[in-house]
């Protein structure tokens, strides 16, 4: 009984992982698409993220199952009720990815002269997400620390955007429509940054057991 | 133990105590039965004589609680009883003794009473007068006297238990006492019974056996760890749920793991979709592979399934580095593609210049012209052809004939030879320096100086001034040529000597190169083992050093 039941939590561990790196996948290629002004690439991700959001709804029965038949205790339970919470920010993550992909779609290969601080942001956020991901795989606390602090740099870079697209508008040289599409991407980007954040938290709740306050 | 010794105790001293109750009973019982009997038959004689004289007085005036007797007529009647009413008794004549006694003056019988647990015997004797005197006595059954024995045998029997179970208990201890103690381990050096030998015997072969067997098993272990350890390729093993087996040490420097990975699932070691997708088919089919970038190589993945008995038993994943590889084939490719495009120019040229011949197109006086445009292309052509087949055949690595080689002298013989070239450019052509013998081969150093004085020609301004110096030093002996040409720019400096690297990116036809001139330079050097430095400014000039150890 007790064999399966740590069958099942390798099993959910495993399953988490697999969805993180799907994540990773996504907002990295979104990321590429966005720089190289990849039309193809950013039709992809819409298929990464349907299957990230079919991978939140079998890791969710997948808890509720062990919740139901196990009744699972301390460490076990936090590493479920964690798992839970976990995947509703990479899901997020995902439906972010897909949102700047169909930006990039929109954007018709339009460069992102004078903006590459963009492509900082993202690799940044990418970075932030790989990290949180890495946290849960390693329960490592220290890393998830880290991944927390890290969110203040993707802030300061959406304050850096922002003010230069101001520079833009101001300047005349970029049209509203991509000064906003410019501002959108940017946002999701600080947004993944906080569900990376997230992810952070609860790998550091799930092996300590305490919430980190905010 | 304790209660199989117990069993066998406990039923060897029920049997034997049973076994002796029954013969003894039975032995006493016959003896006393026979002594009773002879009794009876003595008070009986006496009784009869006494009768006789006496009659039924002194019958009536006997008395006898242990005895019974009775006095039957001829006829059967009972005259007297002396434990009941006589007239009430019924006739006695069919009774067995009183027949017998009647036909042949005595007689005895035995029955049972109703409850058989006593038995009557009875003896009867005619008297003179043909009546019949019978006495009789009853005495208790065999059986009666078993069941009063009963107590003192429970008693016995309760000792036998409780002292069979002591001794089964301790003889179960003392036997199994020395099995405790048998060191198993060295099974020979044990003294317990004798009958134990054959066991310890095959112990002790077992034990050799497994010792044996471990040996080899830590061979083969060791010498997979060694393989494994010191191999470049990384090597991880799987088992059939995806958790690590063993993992090298070039596999955890790529993925950046530690030992501590070991028993943990693959995808925390590596989660690319790449791998997961490659592990899924290689499940499935058996075997997959893939090309990933990683730690800015690029690297081969070979996954293949392990199977035994149609079993499946893991995963191997086995992960080359191929960065050489690929940069070669990139190289080959762009060979390949200058070669062609480098033939087909000149003959383009040759070509187009035939055409308009053949159509009748160039006038009379323009025909030397063209002429000699097709010559100066058809040539051009065989220089290249010549480069390159001198650049494969550097390539192929062919053994060539080492001699000793005086770098002065090749230089003044080449000087001599780009003499006329030099003077077209009023360019002043010099060699200084030492003798410079090296061990090599002649006609590849020929191909260095030819190349790079050739080239300083080349790219030197008008009346400008080429130098080349042979310094001898203890064990290096260093060639330079300088010019003072119109110079390389750094970001050039590294890739002039790749094939068909022009600095000039038109290809110019002015310089009339080939592009591989520098390109062989570097082959022969390499092949020498020698080395080369560009020491270069823009517009300044350069110097080309080449350094051979001797």
């Amino acid at each position: 009984m007790r064999n399966r039941f740590d069958e099942q939590l390798f099993e959910l561990n495993k399953k988490i992982i697999e969805m993180g790196a799907m994540c990773e996948e996504a907002i990295a290629s979104a990321a590429k698409a966005l720089t190289t002004g990849d039309v193809v690439l950013a039709g992809k991700v819409k298929a990464d993220s349907n299957a990230i959001d079919q991978m939140e709804r079998e890791i969710e029965s997948c808890c509720m199952k062990l919740l139901l038949h196990q009744q699972p205790v301390a460490r076990d339970l936090r590493l479920i009720s964690a798992a839970l919470k976990m995947i509703t920010d990479m899901e997020r993550i995902g439906d972010q990815a897909e949102d700047i992909a169909e930006i990039v779609t929109f954007l018709n290969g339009h460069t992102m002269e004078g903006m590459e601080v963009i492509g900082d942001m993202a690799r940044e956020t990418i970075q932030m997400v790989t990290s949180s991901v890495d946290a849960f795989v390693k329960k490592d606390v220290t890393l998830a620390e880290e991944v927390i602090t890290r969110d203040d740099v993707v802030d300061d870079y959406f304050s850096r955007v922002k003010h230069g697209i101001i520079n833009l508008i101001t300047e005349n040289s970029a049209d509203g429509e991509f000064a906003l599409d410019l501002l959108m991407i940017s946002k999701y980007f600080e947004r993944i940054g906080d569900h990376a954040t997230n992810i952070a938290e609860w790998v550091i709740y799930s092996v300590t057991g305490t919430r980190k306050e905010v | 133990m304790t209660s199989k010794i117990l069993k066998s105790i406990l039923s060897v001293a029920v049997a034997v105590l049973l076994s002796s109750i029954i013969i003894i009973t039975g032995v006493f019982y016959q003896y006393f039965g026979e002594v009773q009997e002879n009794q009876l038959k003595d008070e009986l004689s006496l009784a009869a004589s006494a009768t006789e004289q006496l009659g039924e007085r002194y019958l009536e005036g006997l008395d006898s609680s242990r005895y019974r007797l009775t006095w039957v007529a001829s006829d059967g009647t009972v005259l007297f009883d002396s434990h009941a009413d006589a007239t009430a008794m019924e006739n006695h004549e069919d009774r067995e003794e009183i027949k017998e006694a009647l036909i042949s003056g005595t007689g005895s019988s035995t029955r049972r009473s109703s409850t058989l647990t006593e038995q009557t015997i009875y003896e009867a004797t005619r008297l003179d007068d043909g009546s019949v005197l019978r006495i009789s006595v009853s005495r208790a059954t065999a059986l009666l006297l078993v069941l009063g024995m009963l107590q003192p045998i429970t008693i016995v029997f309760v000792i036998a238990i409780v002292l069979s179970a002591w001794l089964a208990h301790r003889m179960a201890k003392r036997v199994v006492e020395p099995l405790n103690k048998l060191d198993l381990d060295k099974p020979m050096e044990n003294d317990v019974y004798e009958e134990l030998s054959p066991l310890l015997h095959r112990i002790h072969a077992q034990h050799m056996e497994i010792k044996s067997q471990m040996l080899i098993l830590k061979q083969k272990q060791d010498e997979f760890d060694q393989i494994t350890v010191n191999m470049k390729e990384a090597l991880v093993l799987l088992d059939n749920t995806g958790r690590i087996l063993s993992i090298n040490p070039a596999a955890r420097n790529l993925f950046h793991t530690g030992i501590d990975c070991i028993g943990e699932d693959f995808l925390t070691v590596e989660r690319k979709q790449n791998m997961r997708l490659a592990l899924e088919e290689a499940k499935v089919q058996g075997h997959s592979d893939f090309r990933d970038k990683k730690n800015s190589k690029e690297y081969q993945f070979d996954l293949s399934r392990i199977d035994s008995n149609g079993k499946n038993h893991g995963m191997v994943i086995l992960a080359f580095d191929i960065t050489e590889r690929v940069n070669a084939e990139k190289h080959r490719q762009e060979f390949t593609a200058n070669v062609s495009h480098e033939l087909k120019t000149p003959l383009q040229s040759i070509i187009g210049s035939a055409e308009l011949m053949e159509n009748g197109i160039v006038k009379d006086e323009d025909v030397p012209r063209f002429i000699g445009r097709i010559r100066k292309e058809a040539s051009r052509l065989v220089t290249l052809i010549d480069d390159i087949i001198r650049l494969s055949q550097m390539d192929e690595g062919i053994e060539m004939q080492y001699e000793d080689v005086s770098l002065f002298a090749l230089s003044e013989e080449i000087c001599d030879t780009l003499s006329d070239a030099a003077k077209m450019k009023n360019v002043s052509l010099k060699v200084t320096g030492d003798d410079g013998v090296i061990n090599g081969v002649r006609r590849l150093l020929y191909e260095v100086v030819y190349n790079l004085c050739d080239n300083a020609i080349k790219y030197s301004n008008l009346g400008g001034s080429v130098k080349v110096s042979v310094v001898q030093k203890p064990d290096t002996v260093c060639l330079s040529v300088q010019d003072t040409g119109i110079g390389i720019s750094p970001e050039h400096q590294d890739k002039i000597f790749e094939r068909f690297y022009r600095v000039d990116k038109s290809h110019s036809k002015q310089s009339g190169g080939t592009g591989l001139g520098l390109s062989i330079v570097k082959h022969a050097v390499q092949y020498h083992h020698g080395k080369i430095i560009v020491d270069s400014e823009l517009n300044k000039g350069t110097i080309i050093s080449v350094l051979f150890s001797t």
